[in-house]
């Protein structure tokens, strides 16, 4: 994958293989979350190029374009769930790219694929706050609605932006080996962006350091210790 | 891996069902269901095929208006007799709405559930009677001054404005309020810091589109004889002047356009401030400013004197109004025409409503104004725009008569006239509404590969079906207020009956239709209300 000059991103050239588990460390501001909405094509750059699952986005349209956006699957700073509806619907959201416009719609009024949901709910530890309006759990629950609605929708691409901000400690280990599990099951890779400098070493095998859009670090996870890493935040903040 | 991982499954949740909100929407389905059977829609002839030729007439007639120097230079002064009134009688109105707001709020009440019903009772009868009954009424107590065109307005809007203005405020999200009280601030403080500033936008912009409102209202009442652009419509509809219906109706076009531009440039503003620096923004100031000054500039042009509303001419009418028109009437044939007519005037605004909601909610993604877009995408939503601004700029009256051209008396064509209006005002809140929606829900789910009825499904609905609700449930209240003005001028509804009692001055007769209107209006009201918290 390769991105060219925004004002928020420039001169990144990054490739991410399968099977690779990413950390994006870096001051706030650094372009961390843009570069995860040029992946998933939220962003679109303004120059250079980027390919996603070997493909270049911007190349195809329609019924093509909404199965390669199905492979990638993100949890999204700013999680985008709405609180109106209930946490089994947010969930479900993460099917849309195989559900029919009929199939969620009728959804919406009796359940559909509640094991699964319920499932993947049990797994985050919020198995009891399925039917509940999302707008009525905290914000540490809210972030494992949205973490549990990439589990249903299971992508190969798994991209995460401060996944475990609102998280207890034991919470955090427990979304991020969640998160890892679910692109190794489908061969995929993991890019997070984490500000948890021993999260990032403990669960990616790869860090990659941003500042100001421009990539200052890119090494194997063993090869850096937790000292050096926390020298690298501070020098970025 | 961890503890959590490693726990036990819990039975699972069951799915616990809002029976309120179903109740709600099983009750809306039946009075949709009745309303539709009970209009003939879906029974039984409703065009009039005679009509054809005239409307045909009528509609050529929209290519060629009048455009006589002379003829222009009335429309002109009509405009600003309708201005005066519009900007004098909605600006009263807000003062009105600004004191009655706080009486009406559900945070000056807190659980004293009685006061707040009843203040709210208290409400109803001055909104749940139209500007231009109001205009009847005032008429033969004040006889022909200019006074009764701005009270007509004022009291009625006043009240409306009280309601919503409290609503805003309760819908502000309590915590910052409640801090402050926990923080040991008074209520009026808390209030001050707490609720205003995050309401301030709202009600600020709702202020903008009362005074758009008011033109309207001016233009209705011009058509009961209070002068300015109605009553030029009403003379030239009457004399089957179709060249010169259209110049007017251009005129009142172009005026709700400006009304609208600058009640949403002042909007804009209140949303996104150009630059967050010290002192207050100039063009907000200027606004508020122009308005006070037009005010002042309509007292003058409308020659509006204080001395006529406390005349001892003015008492005596009063008193005599008043001593005739108590105690009601109670005539059993009375009681049952007024009964008929109101089950009536219900379906008929039911009718109105859905058809507009429903109309609404299908034009919302043309009438919004996309962050990004094409030329195309831009010019179809200019013209669906437009077409909604035309709409709301045709008091439902005369959409009605225009509407007696093609289909056969009977409660439709005032159910269709209200719904074509109702459409164009609730276009623009739905449109709007969808503007200022959270985009990010649905672009996420595009993100991940969801299709656009997904999308929509999914990532917008949630957030916009309670607050489109409540707008169309805000509307049926207006709604309900309109049918009796359509009947006033003899579409059918309780209205009619109200107009024959007036002219016949039978006001033991109108008083009861009076109550049955406000009846109906604060029954409709409290329903409204309810199913509105059932939304939240």
């Amino acid at each position: 994958m390769r991105f060219g000059g925004t004002t928020a991103l420039s001169g990144v050239d990054l490739a991410v293989a399968r099977g690779e588990r990413v950390a994006v460390v870096g001051a706030s501001g650094a372009g961390k979350s843009t570069l995860l909405g040029v992946l998933d094509g939220s962003v679109t750059p303004t120059a250079g190029e980027v390919r996603v699952h070997g493909v270049d986005p911007t190349s195809l349209r329609g019924r093509e374009l909404r199965r390669l956006r199905g492979r990638t699957g993100s949890v999204r700073q700013s999680l985008d769930l709405p609180g109106q509806l209930r946490v089994v619907h947010n969930v479900n959201a993460g099917r849309l790219g195989s559900w029919s416009a009929a199939r969620a719609a009728w959804s919406l009024v009796r359940p559909q694929g509640t094991a699964e949901v319920g499932a993947a709910l049990h797994r985050l530890g919020l198995a009891d706050r399925m039917y509940e309006r999302t707008d009525r759990l905290s914000g540490g629950q809210r972030q494992r609605v949205a973490v549990a609605r990439v589990l249903l929708q299971r992508p190969e691409l798994v991209l995460a932006d401060e996944p475990a901000s609102a998280l207890d400690p034991a919470l955090a280990d427990t979304v991020l080996a969640v998160l890892g599990e679910l692109a190794a099951e489908r061969g995929g890779a993991l890019v997070a962006c984490l500000h948890d400098p021993a999260l990032a070493l403990r669960h990616c095998d790869r860090v990659v350091g941003l500042d100001s859009g421009r990539v200052v670090l890119d090494a194997p996870a063993d090869s850096l210790t937790a000292t050096a890493l926390e020298r690298f935040y501070g020098v970025t903040r | 891996m961890t503890t959590v991982l490693d726990r036990a499954a819990p039975p699972a949740p069951r799915l616990a069902r809002d029976r309120r909100r179903w109740a709600w929407g099983l009750a809306a389905v039946a009075l949709t269901a009745a309303a539709l059977a009970g209009s003939g829609l879906l029974s039984g002839p409703v065009l009039n095929r005679g009509g054809f030729a005239q409307f045909g007439r009528f509609a050529a007639a929209a290519l060629r208006p009048e455009l006589d120097p002379g003829f222009l230079a009335v429309v002109a002064d009509s405009v600003l007799v309708t201005v005066a009134y519009a900007v004098l009688g909605g600006g009263l109105a807000l003062l009105l709405g600004a004191v009655g707001a706080v009486l009406v709020s559900r945070r000056t009440w807190g659980r004293r559930r009685t006061g707040w019903l009843v203040t709210r009772g208290l409400l109803a009868v001055p909104r749940g009677l139209h500007e231009a009954v109001w205009g009847l009424l005032l008429l033969n107590v004040l006889g022909l001054d200019p006074w009764v065109g701005v009270l007509a307005i004022a009291v009625p809007y006043g009240a409306v404005t009280a309601t919503v203005f409290a609503d805003l405020l309760d819908e502000v999200p309590r915590g910052g309020y409640e801090a402050l009280v926990a923080a040991g601030a008074g209520r009026g403080t808390a209030a001050l810091y707490g609720l205003l500033p995050p309401a301030a936008g709202g009600l600020l912009s709702y202020s903008f589109y009362r005074l758009e409102c008011a033109v309207r209202s001016a233009v209705v009442l011009g058509l009961i004889g209070a002068g300015g652009l109605g009553y030029q419509l009403a003379l030239s509809f009457t004399s089957l002047r179709w060249e010169q219906v259209w110049t007017t109706v251009y005129a009142l076009a172009l005026l709700c356009l400006l009304a609208d531009v600058c009640g949403r440039a002042v909007r804009r503003r209140v949303a996104a401030p150009p630059s967050p620096g010290p002192g207050r923004d100039p063009v907000l100031t200027a606004s508020v400013l122009a308005v006070v000054g037009l005010a002042g500039w309509a007292g003058w042009f409308l020659a509006l004197s204080p001395a006529a509303l406390f005349s001892g001419r003015t008492g005596e009418q009063l008193s005599y109004v008043a001593a005739a028109a108590w105690p009601p009437s109670t005539d059993p044939s009375l009681l049952g025409d007024v009964a008929t007519t109101a089950v009536d005037t219900l379906l008929m605004s039911v009718v109105a409503i859905v058809l507009a909601t429903a109309g609404a909610v299908a034009l919302a993604g043309l009438a919004a104004r996309p962050p990004a877009a094409g030329p195309l995408r831009r010019a179809l939503g200019v013209l669906v725009r437009a077409g909604l601004l035309l709409l709301r700029a045709v008091p439902p009256p005369v959409w009605a008569l225009v509407l007696l051209f093609v289909l056969l008396p009977g409660i439709l064509p005032g159910a269709l006239a209200l719904a074509v209006y109702t459409l164009g005002v609730l276009g623009r809140l739905v449109g709007e509404a969808v503007e200022e929606a959270d985009r990010r829900p649905p672009a996420a789910l595009r993100a991940a590969g969801a299709s656009p009825a997904g999308a929509w499904l999914y990532g917008a609905v949630p957030a916009l079906a309670g607050p489109v609700l409540a707008l169309a449930l805000h509307r049926w209240e207006v709604t309900i207020r309109d049918t009796v003005l359509v009947g006033l001028l003899g579409a059918g509804g309780i209205g009619v009956l109200l107009s024959a009692r007036t002219s016949a001055f039978d006001w033991p007769a109108v008083t009861t239709v009076l109550g049955a209107v406000v009846l109906l209006g604060f029954a409709v009201d409290v329903l409204g209300s309810r199913a509105r918290a059932a939304l939240r």
